[in-house]
C-alpha cells in the first residue's frame, strides 16, 4: 500500500497517495478541470494523459504550466488551478 | 491569360505589388511556386521599422512605408493584427547609449520620431524592463503586423477585386523575352502566362528569378532564428532591441552575429530574434545560436530566464551587398521590375515597395527616386 | 564521457534494444520521462520474478540486472529536447521533468535508438475539449498508472481492439463502463485480421479482453459513433448514433447517454519528433500516419540512428519488443562490436517482425477512420485546442486565404502553434482541409523544441 500525502487544491487540504500522478489524485476527488483556456475561458482538464498534448497544465507550488498528468503528486503540495497564461497579468 | 502585370512571389512584397497595381487599373497574376507567405515572409517577424535605417534612401521608403501600411490596415479592417507598439532600441553601456543618441539626432532631422529615455525612466515604458541598462530610445513610429497574415489577406483583397488571379504550387520555369529583348511571358508550372510585366517579388530567391530572365541579381541569404516562448500576459509592451542591432544589420562580417530582439505578438508568445549568419541555405539548427539569442534577451527582460521555449523557426533574409533592396526596372530587360532583396525589413519596406512599383509601371512619376534601388548599381552584367 | 549508444524511450522497444546492447559490451544509456521504465504498455511494473526467452518479463529482469552490473546509465523523469548530428554520431539534450525543467543536460553518443512510442489519434468532434473526454490511452494509464478511475459512468468509444484493452484494464479496477462505441464493424475482422491472430499470438488477448466484457455484460456496439459531447463545465451526456460504412451519422438513430468519462480514441499517432529532427525519412503507414522509415534492420536514413516500436508505424507491443531487439543488434554492429544474440535468434526476430507487422496492417485495415466524422465538425468546433482554433478559421485559411498544407494552414490560422506544437490536431487539420496528407502531414511534423526548455536553461549552455 503506497504511502498517505496531502496536497492543497486551491487552497483546500485533499489526501492522495505517493505515486499518483497530480491529474489522478484530483480526479479520485471528482476534480475534473483545473484550467480555464486563455482565449474563450472555457475549462480543461486531461486530453491525452501522457504528457503530449498540455491541455492538463496546472499551477504547482508557485510554479506555472506543469503537466498534471505527468507529475507525481508529492506530500504538501500547493496545487492552484490557472486562468489564462497561468501568469499574473 | 494575359495580365497587365505577372508578380512572381505570393509573400508580403508580391502581395503588396499585387495590390498597388490593382489600384492602378492594372489586371495581375501572382503565382508562387508553394503557398501564400510560404518562403521568406513565413520565417519572418513582421517588423515594419525606421528605428534600425540610417538616414538615406531605405529610411525614406521605411517613412513612406508605415504610411501606406496603416491606410492598408484602415481599408482591409484589421485583419492582419497592425500593431503601433512603437520600439524602444536600448544600451547595455555608456559608449553604446552614446553612439545610439548620436544616430538618433541624424535620425531626427530626417523625420523619424526619437525620444531619448534615461535608465531611470525605462521602467514606465517597459515595467519589466532589467534595470542595469544605460538607457534607450523611443520611436513611437515603429510597428509590426502578423505578416503571414498580412500577405493572405492583402492577396485575398487583390481577388476579391476580380483583377487579380493567385496561382500557388506553381513554379515559374522560364521568362520569355520578344525579338526586341522585352518581356513577352512567363512560363510555369501550370502554362505560360502573356504578359509585358514581370515584377520579381521572390525574396531570397529573387537572384534564381533574374537568372531565368538572362540576368544576375547578387542576392544572397543571410540566415536568422527566432525563438517562440510559451504564451504570456503582455508583458513586453513594445518592439525592444539592443542597440548593437543597428550596427549588426550594417554588418558585412559572414560569421555570427547576434543581438538580442524581443517582442509580444497577439497570441501572447514573445519572439526573440535576431540572429545573422551567411551560411547558404542550411537550415539545421544551430542551439550555440539559440543559447546566444536567449542569454541575450534574458539581459534585457530577466524574467525571460524561467519562460519556456516552445518552437523556434529560421528563415532566410534576402541580402544584397549594399544592404539596399533592389526595386524598379531592369534597364537589361525591359518589362522586368525587382521587387526583392529586402534583407529584414521586406514586411516593413513592402507597401512602399508595392506603391513605387505601381506607379513606375503605369507611367507615374514615383514617389521616391529609384535610382539608389535601381539593378543597374551592380553593373550591367548578363548571365552567360 | 559519451556512450555508445543513447536509447530514447523505456518502453518494452527500449528496454529490449538496451539489454542486447549492454550484453554486447556497448555502453548504453537509458532516457524516458516516465518516473519508470516499461513504457505505456507495461506501466513501470515491478520487475517480474519470472519469464523465459526473450518475453518482455525475461528482458526486463535482464535489464534492471544490467544496470548494476553492466553500469546501464538508467535517466528516468528525462526528457530530450533535441536531436542533433555531430560529426559522427549524435548529441542529445535533455532536461528533467515538470519539476526540474531548467536541470538540463548534453549527451554524446556513437549512436541512437528512437523508441518514443505513440500517443491516442483524437478526431474532433462537438464537445470533446470538455473536461471527461479523454483519450482512451490517458484512461488506461489513470487506472494502470495511479489506480484511480476516471469517472462514475464511462463510455469507451473510438475504433481498434485498443478500446477493449481499455475496457477490460477499467472494469478490472472496477470500473463502470456503460457501453464500448465501436465506429467500424470489426465482423469484417474476419476476413483479415483473425486468419493472422493465432500467427500473431494475439487470440489470448483478445479472448481474454472479449471475456470479461460478457462477464460484466458491457454492450459493446458496432458501427456506432459518438456524435457530441455535451455538459456544463464538465462532460454529462454523450449523443451517439449508428453510423453507415463511411462513419457519417444515421439520421434517427441518435441516443444521448449520461456519463461522466468518455474514453475516446481513433488508432494513434507515432512519435516522430526526435527523428524529424534529424531529417530521418519518414513514411505513411497502412492506418495512414506518419512513422519512421527504416529498413530490415531497423535502421532509418540517417547513419547510425535506429527506430523501434511505435515510432516507426503503430504495431503493438510483441512487434515493438521484436523491432528493438533488432534495433539493440544494428546498434551494437554500428559501433563496432560483435552482438550477443545468435545469428539465428536475429534471423527470427525479423521474421517475427515481418510477420507482426503484417498482422497489424491487417489491424489497420479492419479499422480504419473514415471520412464521415468530418460532417460533424460544425464551425464552433474547436480544432486546435491549444490555441483554440475553430474549424471555420481551419477551413477558411483554405478556402479565403490561398492555404495550400499543414504549415500555410498553421502560419495563417495558429492551428498546431501552441502548447503541444500540433501533435494532437496535425491529422485533423489534414483531414478537414482535405489535403494531400504524405506531403502535407511530413511537412508539418518538424519540430526542432521536442518538449519545452527554459530560456535560462539553453542560455547556460551558449
Amino acid at each position: 500500500m503506497s504511502r498517505e500525502v496531502v496536497f492543497r487544491f486551491d487552497g483546500a487540504p485533499y489526501p492522495g497517495r505517493d505515486g499518483q500522478t497530480i491529474a489522478a489524485a484530483l480526479i479520485d476527488h471528482g476534480i475534473l478541470s483545473w484550467r480555464r483556456t486563455r482565449v474563450d475561458d472555457q475549462p480543461r482538464g486531461i486530453l491525452c494523459g501522457i504528457g503530449v498534448c498540455f491541455d492538463c497544465l496546472i499551477t504547482v507550488n508557485g510554479e506555472p504550466n506543469v503537466r498534471a498528468c505527468m507529475t507525481g503528486v508529492e506530500d504538501g503540495d500547493d496545487l492552484r488551478s490557472q486562468e489564462g497564461t497561468g501568469y499574473a497579468q | 491569360m494575359n495580365p497587365d502585370v505577372v508578380v512572381i512571389g505570393a509573400g508580403v512584397v508580391g502581395a503588396c505589388c499585387a495590390r498597388a497595381c490593382v489600384e492602378a487599373g492594372l489586371t495581375v497574376v501572382v503565382v508562387d511556386r508553394g503557398a501564400v507567405a510560404g518562403g521568406t515572409t513565413g520565417g519572418g517577424e513582421g517588423n515594419i521599422l525606421v528605428s534600425d535605417k540610417e538616414p538615406g534612401p531605405e529610411l525614406d521608403l521605411a517613412l513612406l512605408s508605415r504610411e501606406l501600411w496603416a491606410q492598408m490596415a484602415g481599408s482591409l479592417g484589421d485583419s492582419f493584427e497592425l500593431d503601433p507598439k512603437g520600439g524602444l532600441v536600448v544600451a547595455t553601456h555608456q559608449h553604446t547609449l552614446d553612439y545610439l543618441l548620436r544616430f538618433a539626432d541624424e535620425q531626427r532631422a530626417c523625420g523619424v520620431i526619437a525620444e531619448p529615455v534615461a535608465a531611470t525612466d525605462l521602467p514606465d515604458h517597459e515595467p519589466r524592463i532589467s534595470r542595469d541598462l544605460a538607457g534607450g530610445v523611443l520611436y513611437p513610429q515603429d510597428m509590426q503586423v502578423q505578416p503571414m497574415l498580412a500577405a493572405a489577406h492583402i492577396i485575398e483583397a487583390a481577388c476579391a477585386t476580380g483583377r487579380t488571379t493567385l496561382m500557388t504550387d506553381c513554379a515559374v520555369t522560364g521568362i520569355d523575352v520578344d525579338a526586341s529583348g522585352a518581356v513577352s511571358g512567363v512560363r510555369t508550372a501550370q502554362g505560360v502566362i502573356s504578359t509585358r510585366h514581370v515584377i520579381n517579388a521572390a525574396g531570397t530567391w529573387g537572384g534564381e528569378i533574374a537568372a531565368l530572365a538572362g540576368v544576375e541579381l547578387p542576392i544572397l541569404p543571410r540566415r536568422g532564428f527566432i525563438l517562440v516562448t510559451e504564451p504570456l500576459p503582455p508583458l513586453v509592451r513594445h518592439k525592444v532591441y539592443a542597440a548593437d542591432y543597428v550596427a549588426n544589420v550594417a554588418s558585412d562580417n559572414a560569421g555570427l552575429e547576434t543581438s538580442a530582439v524581443i517582442e509580444g505578438t497577439h497570441s501572447g508568445t514573445i519572439l526573440i530574434g535576431a540572429s545573422r549568419e551567411r551560411v547558404g541555405f542550411d537550415k539545421t539548427l544551430d542551439w550555440h545560436v539559440l543559447g546566444r539569442l536567449a542569454k541575450q534577451a534574458i539581459e534585457i527582460f530577466p524574467l525571460l530566464a524561467e519562460v519556456q521555449l516552445l518552437r523556434t523557426y529560421g528563415g532566410f533574409r534576402p541580402y544584397c551587398p549594399d544592404h539596399l533592396p533592389v526595386i524598379g526596372p531592369d534597364p537589361r530587360v525591359p518589362g522586368l521590375l525587382h521587387a526583392c532583396g529586402h534583407e529584414g525589413a521586406g514586411v516593413g519596406l513592402g507597401a512602399a515597395t508595392g506603391h513605387v512599383i505601381a506607379q513606375w509601371i503605369t507611367g507615374a512619376s514615383t514617389s521616391i527616386d529609384l535610382a539608389p534601388f535601381s539593378p543597374a548599381r551592380f553593373g550591367a552584367s548578363h548571365v552567360a | 564521457m559519451p556512450s555508445d549508444i543513447v536509447i530514447v524511450g523505456g518502453g518494452v522497444a527500449g528496454i529490449a534494444a538496451a539489454v542486447v546492447a549492454a550484453r554486447s559490451g556497448c555502453s548504453v544509456t537509458l532516457l524516458d520521462s516516465g518516473s519508470a521504465v516499461g513504457g505505456q504498455y507495461y506501466r513501470g511494473a515491478k520487475s517480474p520474478e519470472s519469464g523465459s526467452g526473450l518475453s518482455y518479463e525475461a528482458l526486463r529482469r535482464a535489464f534492471d540486472e544490467l544496470v548494476v552490473a553492466r553500469g546501464i546509465d538508467r535517466r528516468l523523469d528525462t526528457y530530450v529536447y533535441s536531436l542533433a548530428r555531430r560529426d559522427s554520431g549524435f548529441v542529445v539534450r535533455t532536461r528533467g521533468d515538470d519539476r526540474h525543467r531548467g536541470d538540463v543536460d548534453v549527451l554524446e553518443s556513437r549512436a541512437v535508438v528512437i523508441a518514443t512510442g505513440a500517443f491516442d489519434k483524437q478526431l474532433p468532434f462537438p464537445g470533446w475539449t470538455l473536461p471527461g473526454v479523454m483519450s482512451g490511452g490517458g484512461a488506461q494509464a489513470l487506472v494502470k498508472g495511479s489506480d484511480v478511475l476516471p469517472g462514475q459512468r464511462i463510455v469507451v468509444a473510438g475504433t481498434g481492439p485498443f478500446l477493449l484493452a481499455v475496457t477490460y484494464a477499467l472494469i478490472s479496477a472496477g470500473g463502470n463502463v456503460i457501453a464500448v462505441v465501436e465506429a467500424n464493424d470489426p465482423v469484417g475482422l474476419a476476413r483479415h485480421a483473425w486468419s493472422v491472430l493465432p500467427a500473431a499470438g494475439k487470440s489470448a488477448d483478445l479472448a481474454k479482453f472479449v471475456t470479461a466484457l460478457a462477464k460484466k455484460r458491457v454492450p459493446y456496439l458496432r458501427r456506432h459513433r459518438v456524435r457530441r459531447a455535451s455538459g456544463t463545465g464538465h462532460l454529462e451526456s454523450v449523443t451517439i448514433s449508428r453510423v453507415d460504412g463511411d462513419w457519417r451519422g444515421i439520421a434517427g438513430s441518435e441516443r444521448i447517454w449520461e456519463c461522466d468519462a468518455l474514453a475516446i480514441g481513433y488508432g494513434f499517432t507515432a512519435q516522430t519528433d526526435l527523428a524529424g529532427q534529424v531529417g530521418a525519412r519518414m513514411r505513411i503507414g497502412s492506418d495512414g500516419g506518419l512513422a519512421v522509415e527504416v529498413d530490415e534492420r531497423q535502421r532509418t536514413s540517417v547513419p547510425a540512428l535506429m527506430a523501434a516500436g511505435e515510432t516507426t508505424g503503430i504495431g503493438g507491443v510483441d512487434l515493438a519488443r521484436m523491432e528493438g531487439l533488432i534495433a539493440g543488434v544494428a546498434a551494437v554492429e554500428q559501433c563496432g562490436r560483435q552482438a550477443a544474440l545468435s545469428d539465428a535468434a536475429i534471423a527470427r526476430g525479423m521474421r517475427d517482425v515481418l510477420k507482426l507487422r503484417r498482422f497489424a496492417d491487417a489491424l489497420h485495415f479492419a479499422f480504419p477512420v473514415r471520412d464521415g466524422w468530418r460532417d460533424d465538425v460544425d464551425d464552433q468546433t474547436l480544432v486546435c485546442r491549444c490555441e483554440e482554433v475553430s474549424a471555420s478559421k481551419v477551413r477558411g485559411a483554405v478556402s479565403d486565404l490561398g492555404a495550400r498544407d499543414a504549415r500555410s494552414v498553421k502560419l495563417l490560422t495558429r492551428a498546431g502553434m501552441g502548447w503541444c506544437q500540433g501533435r494532437i490536431c496535425a491529422p485533423a487539420v489534414d483531414a478537414l482541409c482535405r489535403f494531400d496528407s504524405a506531403a502535407s502531414l511530413i511537412g508539418g511534423s518538424y519540430r526542432p523544441v521536442a518538449v519545452p526548455v527554459p530560456l535560462g536553461a539553453i542560455a547556460a549552455e551558449s
